[in-house]
């Protein structure tokens, strides 16, 4: 950690000492917002399973305080696909995308829903769920472990509280 | 023992049909031209001693010169098992429908349609089951040509109550 954060940091402890934290309204709202996100579960397919185990005791996913898997799109402000999209399913995932209150993110979950996996050269499928909504975080796997998913909810909250910064981590060299 | 006999009943019915028997994975084989199908099935579905009542499963098949539909016979009541083949035309691929004889032939002959286009006659709702109504083709089919990437990267177009 370089000196510079860190005189920040300690600034901010003795801050909190007396009872005041300066922000800026933005930060302050993301802050809340990366602490509790309510997923839509929009699941599909058998990446749904591994959605709802990752909610299970096992796995708790509630630790980060993102438990409410809400079945209403208005109540909700990310939206997981989890599966295979088909293209009959297509315009039902758009219309409960275009349901869900601002801000709102999407987590592509699983091969088919980055790029259609193995299927993506079947007649039925839509080739990767980013051709029909707006996708933050591409989780690979098929279907990812629960852990995958927790990181890449973890992953999106970076995103959030960095805005500026399109990639946080470099991934390959 | 019980094979014998179903087997004597069955060689018996494709005399009077001019079907074919085989055996193929321990199951017999009665290929039959589709004009004799519900004929077959009626009577294969009252066999004496060995009936051939429950309609495991109905699908399509594309032979690229003809189309077949095959049926998947067995009984709750003992352990005979037949499957019956029927061999239809490919320009005019219509056959039967088996909806008067088990009512859950419905939804299989719709899968049937949607995937091979074989229209079954005498169906009270043969429409697509799977694919959406205005798609168009029969995916399953052996000349059947799959659209581009970006064709189905394109969001189409819901219609109401589908």
């Amino acid at each position: 950690m370089d000196v510079k954060r860190e005189k920040e940091l300690r600034d901010a402890e003795a801050a909190a000492e007396k009872n005041i934290l300066l922000t800026s309204v933005e930060k302050f709202l993301n802050w809340g917002r990366v602490h509790s996100f309510w997923p839509c579960s929009f699941g599909l397919a058998c990446c749904a399973i591994e959605m709802a185990s990752s909610g299970d005791p096992r796995y708790d996913l509630s630790r980060f305080g993102y438990e409410v898997f809400q079945a209403s799109p208005r109540q909700a402000d990310l939206m997981i696909v989890a599966g295979t999209l088909t293209r009959k399913m297509a315009p039902i995932a758009r219309r409960i995308y275009d349901q869900m209150p601002e801000p709102k993110w999407v987590i592509a979950m699983g091969n088919c829903a980055c790029s259609g996996g193995p299927f993506a050269d079947s007649y039925a499928v839509v080739p990767g769920a980013d051709s029909i909504v707006p996708i933050d975080v591409y989780i690979p796997g098929c279907p990812p472990r629960p852990e995958s998913l927790i990181f890449g909810m973890l992953h999106l909250k970076q995103k959030i509280q960095n805005p500026a910064k399109a990639r946080l981590i470099k991934h390959v060299k | 023992m019980l094979n014998k006999i179903l087997r004597a009943r069955v060689s018996e019915l494709a005399d009077k049909v001019n079907g074919q028997v085989e055996e193929s994975l321990g199951v017999l084989e009665l290929t039959i031209n589709y004009p004799y199908v519900l004929e077959v099935l009626t009577r294969v579905k009252n066999f004496a001693d060995v009936p051939c009542d429950f309609l495991h499963d109905l699908a399509g098949m594309d032979l690229e010169d003809h189309f077949e539909v095959v049926y998947q016979l067995s009984s709750l009541r003992g352990p005979q098992r037949l499957r019956i083949i029927a061999t239809i035309e490919r320009e005019n691929p219509v056959i039967d429908s088996a909806t008067p004889l088990w009512k859950g032939a419905d939804f299989l002959e719709r899968e049937a349609f949607d995937m091979f286009g074989i229209q079954f006659r005498g169906h009270p709702n043969l429409k697509r089951i799977y694919m959406w109504d205005d798609f168009e083709g029969h995916p399953m089919r052996k000349d059947y040509v799959i659209e581009s990437h970006e064709q189905r990267a394109v969001m189409r177009i819901r219609k109401e109550g589908e």
